[in-house]
């Protein structure tokens, strides 16, 4: 299993905080961007996505444990 | 005094407290031209009478409360005003920037701006209206936290019919008034709260001021303004921090992006991220707390939150806030850091370096180098702290004296984390190192905004190579003159955010994206030789509204490179009257712990390179080795009759 967490303003548009996912049903990044709920493909592409507090590579293949996050830019004071 | 420029009302009134005596502070058209309004004027009226040998709490100190030209003029997110005089906090000049609506009034009573000096035998609040000033006995003020007494002055400015002359308010609460050296000045909800502003006023025996009028901005163009009023409204709105993030979560929805990005203070700066970030997330007070968004005047990006507490619906804790209380004391109660919030708000005291004292002194215990009772995590009695805080109770008067000094009585210098004497925003900077020579060269001591912000291309917007210092000084210059120019014309910050293409935040994968983040750190060059020649840039930026509105309010011209070279005037005026009291690149500084010490033991680029940073930043300034402007920049800038060279 691994987690997904939804910051920003992304889990405000999905209402979804976090799923907990199994990496052998939803294998890659590229998969779990195309079953966000609430979001098209189109969107998630342009989401900042970090897996365990790094980059993630475009078809990353999830392991048991992985924490994978999605934020969009921000700004403030 | 009258004015060919528009946006000013022409009028600045200088105001004797000991002596009551009222009259007009010339400021003349050039001096506009180059002084512009806001926190410059200020500096320039501090430069013209400050010698160098006065201290905050001394009868030849000023307090200037000032608008700038675009205050009122019904330009998106426009209703701010400045408050600057000598910090008791730093010694140096501060200005304390604050939204709500006294700006605003301040013009309707016809006025630029207002200088107080001297000090009342007896506490006062003072009257404006209509360019004239009544002073009236404030002994029933006197002790009032701040909303009452906003209410109080409420009651005691109805009309004949019932209802309340319309009016903006300053005031300061009990910490103000027992001269904690960081309290704050407040206005409706909003707070004017670093540098201790709100000590001065106490000191002055100035409770409160009240503006009212019936008198207009003039703007030169209006037909025009009102156009492009209407497009920068529209642009905001679109923008995906200021149409989005911003109105959606506030500055608290920063908390996450600071977490992933190792920025989020935590445990007195110890650590860049927090295990129980998301119980003080903006996520978590959007989806749980937060009742209504608002803004101030003619703001489009409304970024307050409105939450209840104890039944009352008051505003919401700034990202600031939400982590200097959180994280950084090891705290996960997020409604019990709503309280604090408001707490501290009616009290008038800072929550920055509240927050940052605290934390100071929690170390500082558990090193066991000062018994004090506090500790990390253990958050139950802090209410009965602020109290003791504000009213110089036990503990309190020594917590009211700030982390610089703290550390110099007990002990634990390397982690009071201050620069001149101002507790730090809430921003880690060991992975953010254009932020870290931010905190150490702002004029006005730890700030992130007057430091330049960097830390928006470093990893919250874009992302820049974080640690890197290559670049980083020349674009920390050049932010620092826009938020200069900005700030000064009498416009929120928050609306300089904009200047970032939405094409790169709502891509942030895209391969353009990805080659401007990697381009940035090796802009240096351009920025500075944009900086030596303005000219160059005689033109108005598409995404930059500020510098038509400009135009169209005040009847100056005002291109992108003279915009800059106004801020830039306005950064090194402020430097100039530091220099008197003895500034100079030993004092711009951060504690060890975050140009010593690794934030990530296996990460060695994760801490503050600053001794490269302010070495290359004094070059693109112009400044010499010690850090002090030359005589020839001065010139250049046309401020050398302010010179102590």
């Amino acid at each position: 299993m691994y987690k997904v967490q939804l910051l920003g303003i992304v889990r405000l548009k999905t209402g979804v905080a976090s799923l907990e996912l199994d990496e052998k049903q939803v294998t890659t990044l590229h998969d779990l961007k195309g079953m966000l709920p609430g979001i098209s493909r189109k969107e998630a592409d342009d989401l900042l996505v970090l897996i365990n507090g790094g980059k993630a590579k475009k078809h990353y293949r999830f392991k048991n444990g992985d924490t994978v996050v999605f934020l969009s830019p921000a700004g403030g004071g | 005094m009258t004015t060919t420029y528009g946006g000013y009302m022409g009028r600045i009134l200088d105001i004797n407290l000991t002596t009551q005596e009222v009259k007009e502070y010339p400021f003349s058209d050039r001096e506009r031209e180059l002084y512009i309004g806001g926190k410059t004027m200020a500096a320039k009226i501090l430069a013209d009478h400050l010698t160098g040998n006065e201290t905050a709490f001394s009868e030849d100190n000023l307090l200037v409360v000032s608008t700038g030209p675009m205050t009122g003029s019904g330009a998106p997110s426009s209703s701010r005003f400045n408050i600057s005089t000598l910090s008791p906090q730093t010694g140096y000049l501060t200005s304390s920037n604050c939204g709500g609506n006294f700006g605003y009034y301040l013009k309707k009573a016809g006025l630029d701006a207002i200088v107080l000096h001297g000090r009342s035998d007896t506490p006062v609040w003072l009257e404006i209206s209509n360019g004239k000033v009544q002073f009236h006995a404030a002994d029933d003020l006197w002790g009032m936290k701040t909303s009452e007494t906003q209410a109080t002055l409420d009651e005691k400015l109805k009309l004949p019919n019932g209802r309340v002359r319309k009016n903006g308010k300053i005031c300061i609460g009990p910490a103000g008034e027992n001269k904690v050296l960081y309290a704050g000045i407040v206005s409706n909800e909003r707070v004017a709260g670093r540098g201790g502003t709100g000590a001065v006023l106490g000191w002055m025996n100035v409770k409160a001021v009240c503006a009212s009028g019936n008198q207009e901005v003039k703007v030169i163009e209006k037909e025009k303004m009102i156009n492009h009023t209407q497009k920068w409204f529209r642009y905001l709105r679109k923008h995906p921090l200021t149409g989005q993030q911003l109105p959606y979560m506030g500055t608290a929805g920063l908390v996450s992006s600071m977490q992933m990005r190792g920025l989020l203070s935590t445990r007195n700066y110890s650590a860049g991220q927090f295990d129980d970030f998301e119980k003080v997330s903006g996520e978590r007070l959007a989806e749980e707390y937060n009742i209504v968004n608002k803004g101030c005047l003619t703001c489009p990006i409304r970024c307050a939150r409105t939450v209840e507490v104890n039944g009352k619906h008051v505003k919401g804790p700034e990202l600031e806030t939400l982590v200097l209380l959180g994280s950084n004391l090891a705290n996960n109660n997020l409604e019990a850091i709503l309280r604090w919030n408001y707490e501290l708000d009616e009290l008038g005291m800072d929550t920055i370096s509240t927050a940052n004292t605290i934390a100071y002194a929690m170390e500082a215990n558990e090193k066991g180098l000062w018994n004090n009772g506090l500790s990390f995590a253990d958050t139950e009695n802090l209410s009965a702290v602020f109290e003791k805080i504000a009213h110089r109770e036990g503990i309190g008067d020594e917590l009211a004296q700030g982390s610089k000094r703290l550390s110099e009585q007990y002990g634990g210098k390397d982690f009071a984390i201050h620069a001149k004497g101002m507790e730090l925003a809430a921003y880690e900077p060991r992975k953010a190192a254009g932020l870290g020579l931010g905190y150490a060269v702002s004029n006005r001591g730890g700030c992130h905004l007057n430091g330049g912000y960097l830390v928006i291309v470093e990893g919250l917007g874009l992302y820049a190579n974080p640690t890197t210092w290559h670049g980083k000084a020349d674009l920390t210059m050049m932010f620092q003159n826009l938020m200069e120019m900005i700030s000064a014309s009498g416009q929120c910050l928050f609306t300089s955010y904009a200047m970032f293409p939405q094409l790169l935040l709502n891509h942030p994968n895209s391969w353009y994206a990805r080659l401007v983040n990697t381009v940035i750190p090796y802009c240096g060059g351009v920025v500075r030789i944009l900086n030596k020649f303005p000219q160059i840039a005689a033109i108005h930026l598409p995404v930059f509204h500020h510098t038509k509105a400009f135009e169209y309010v005040t009847g100056m011209k005002m291109p992108f490179g003279r915009y800059l070279r106004c801020g830039e005037r306005g950064y090194n005026l402020e430097r100039e009257v530091n220099r008197r009291f003895g500034v100079n690149a030993g004092k711009d500084a951060l504690p060890k712990r975050l140009t010593d010490v690794l934030q990530d033991a296996a990460d060695p680029t994760s801490k503050v390179p600053l001794a490269k940073l302010k070495k290359v930043y004094y070059r693109a300034r112009g400044w010499d080795k010690n850090g002090l402007p030359t005589k020839r920049l001065l010139k250049k800038l046309e401020i050398e009759e302010n010179s102590h060279v």
